[in-house]
């Protein structure tokens, strides 16, 4: 007789992240990084930034997105649920900061300092920041996930989106862009350091949640997604970009390769992050309790 | 009116009869089984084996209404939790939020055929037209549905005419599974969950399922409330 292994040991959920997955992962990931530019673009005014995060989530996320549906051409749809589903609010917070985000950009390029422009970024700025926050809440939401089920998710997705968008804003500035390249430095180094502890404040609060919970983080520690995890999160998210901060701290003269590697990093970690938490949330058993 | 289901631990004989009986009544694709047989080894050299009899829990407060961003996954007023296949956009929230894993996405390579790029049998056609299922949305146990409305309409009550009752009930040769409405209390499952203390798998998740069972080892059924004793998780299901 055939045992279903899923229903009497713990086990991993697979369709947010195998196979057709890995989209879904990607449009998160894009979510997080196109709405913290956004912000960070608006602290700055800076038009580029909030032009590259409109085209971020409009093409990457809202793409991806669309390709991990299974009828992509009943998209629409989304929208009909949002009393209850999270997924229908972060559709509309999608939706809306493409529509706002587009002419808020005509307005700042044809009429700055309007009225309407000011009205404008405020309204896709709430957008952005739903597009930020919601993937967090969703994950958070689901019942059966003990590794997921933590405030801090929603959190630490936030966070790591606007550091993401600090760094970007760094590229930007390197390259003539309209943002001040010390304070995007600065506001980048310092979200490095805060999602650094936060991260471990996570899996410490994951590890004591359940049987469940634990396994997950052993699984970021020592399982199939360690490598990911010391490499891409740790190694790249952050000490290669902490090291190249403190550097720049120490020298005024920092080549312009390395602050761009150090940026490539951040974002390599950023999806590091979505993937191990993605690829570790597991389930309780249906009928036994977890070994 | 809440349509609900009692499984009898102590009777199934893990005959399989359930699983085939839900293929044949909804021309299940190859790659899907609505409701699953789990068999669960408890003790060392001469284990016992507990068989879980499981499928949608069809629960009061589904996570998986509340996760459907198009409202494709929908609550019916007798409790029936089921799924618009031409509202579904394949999102798979739905199999996601389900702590229970009882929701399938049906793929592609889940619909290939019986035999695949040989032959595509009767069976297989006449399912194509009287049952058809959609690549790319999500799929579960619907308590036979049809069966229920079609019966209903004929004055016939399910859980006891076998023209209204789901497929896997009217099969099961052990008399394993007992189907009725939940809100009556002198029903035939509202008495068996009562004098057996019936319960439900997971009562901590707050979804309060449909289905119960009886004669297993986790907590206890006052008939009315969840007892704190079930909130525990099982230690050795089947040890006895």
């Amino acid at each position: 007789m055939e045992a279903h292994q899923w229903m009497i040991n713990y086990t991993r959920q697979t369709e947010w992240i195998d196979r057709r997955g890995i989209f879904l992962w990607i449009a998160f990931y894009a979510g997080g990084l196109g709405g913290g530019l956004y912000l960070v673009s608006l602290y700055f005014n800076s038009l580029w930034g909030m032009l590259i995060s409109w085209l971020i989530i409009a093409v990457i996320k809202g793409g991806t997105h669309l390709i991990y549906l299974g009828k992509p051409l009943r998209f629409w749809r989304i929208i009909a649920h949002p009393q209850t589903s999270w997924l229908a609010r972060g559709f509309i917070f999608v939706m809306s900061f493409v529509v706002l985000g587009a002419v808020q950009l005509l307005l700042t390029w044809q009429m700055p300092g309007s009225a309407g422009e000011i009205i404008f970024k405020v309204l896709a700025g709430i957008m952005a920041f739903g597009i930020t926050l919601y993937t967090g809440i969703i994950l958070k939401n689901v019942k059966g996930v003990p590794f997921w089920n933590s405030a801090l998710l929603p959190v630490l997705f936030v966070l790591y989106g606007i550091m993401s968008g600090f760094g970007l804003a760094v590229i930007i500035a390197l390259n003539g862009g309209d943002i001040n390249l010390a304070a995007a430095e600065t506001g980048s180094r310092w979200l490095l350091i805060i999602n650094a502890l936060l991260i471990v404040v996570y899996l410490w609060r994951a590890s004591v949640r359940e049987t469940v919970g634990k396994q997950s983080v052993l699984e970021q520690l020592h399982g199939h997604s360690a490598p990911i995890f010391w490499t891409g999160i740790v190694a790249l998210g952050i000490v290669i970009p902490l090291a190249i901060a403190l550097a720049s701290l120490i020298s005024s003269e920092i080549p312009t390769a390395l602050i761009i590697t150090g940026v490539a990093c951040e974002i390599i970690g950023g999806l590091a992050l979505r993937y191990c938490v993605l690829k570790a949330g597991a389930y309780k058993p249906l009928v036994a309790k977890a070994q | 009116m809440r349509w609900g289901m009692v499984v009898d631990l102590s009777s199934c004989v893990r005959c399989y009869a359930c699983v085939a009986a839900c293929r044949i009544e909804h021309f299940l694709p190859m790659g899907i089984n609505w409701p699953k047989l789990v068999a669960l080894e408890t003790g060392g050299a001469h284990p016992e084996v507990s068989t879980y009899s499981v499928r949608c829990n069809q629960c009061k407060d589904a996570p998986c209404v509340d996760a459907c961003p198009t409202g494709a996954t929908h609550k019916r007023d007798d409790g029936i939790v089921a799924v618009d296949q031409d509202k579904c956009v394949g999102c798979r929230y739905c199999v996601v939020a389900c702590p229970y894993q009882n929701r399938t996405f049906l793929s592609k390579d889940k619909d290939k055929g019986f035999f695949p790029g040989i032959i595509q049998t009767e069976f297989e056609k006449v399912g194509k037209k009287l049952y058809p299922h959609q690549i790319g949305t999500t799929e579960k146990c619907n308590f036979c549905a049809e069966r229920i409305d079609a019966g209903l309409a004929q004055g016939l009550k399910p859980g006891t005419d076998r023209e209204a009752t789901p497929a896997c009930v009217n099969t099961c040769p052990a008399r394993a599974l007992t189907f009725g409405d939940l809100d009556d209390p002198n029903s035939e499952i509202s008495k068996l969950i009562e004098a057996r203390k019936g319960f439900q798998l997971h009562p901590e998740y707050d979804t309060d399922p449909s289905i119960f069972f009886i004669d297993g080892r986790i907590g206890e059924w006052d008939g009315k409330n969840v007892t704190v004793e079930q909130h525990r998780e099982p230690e050795s299901i089947g040890a006895r």
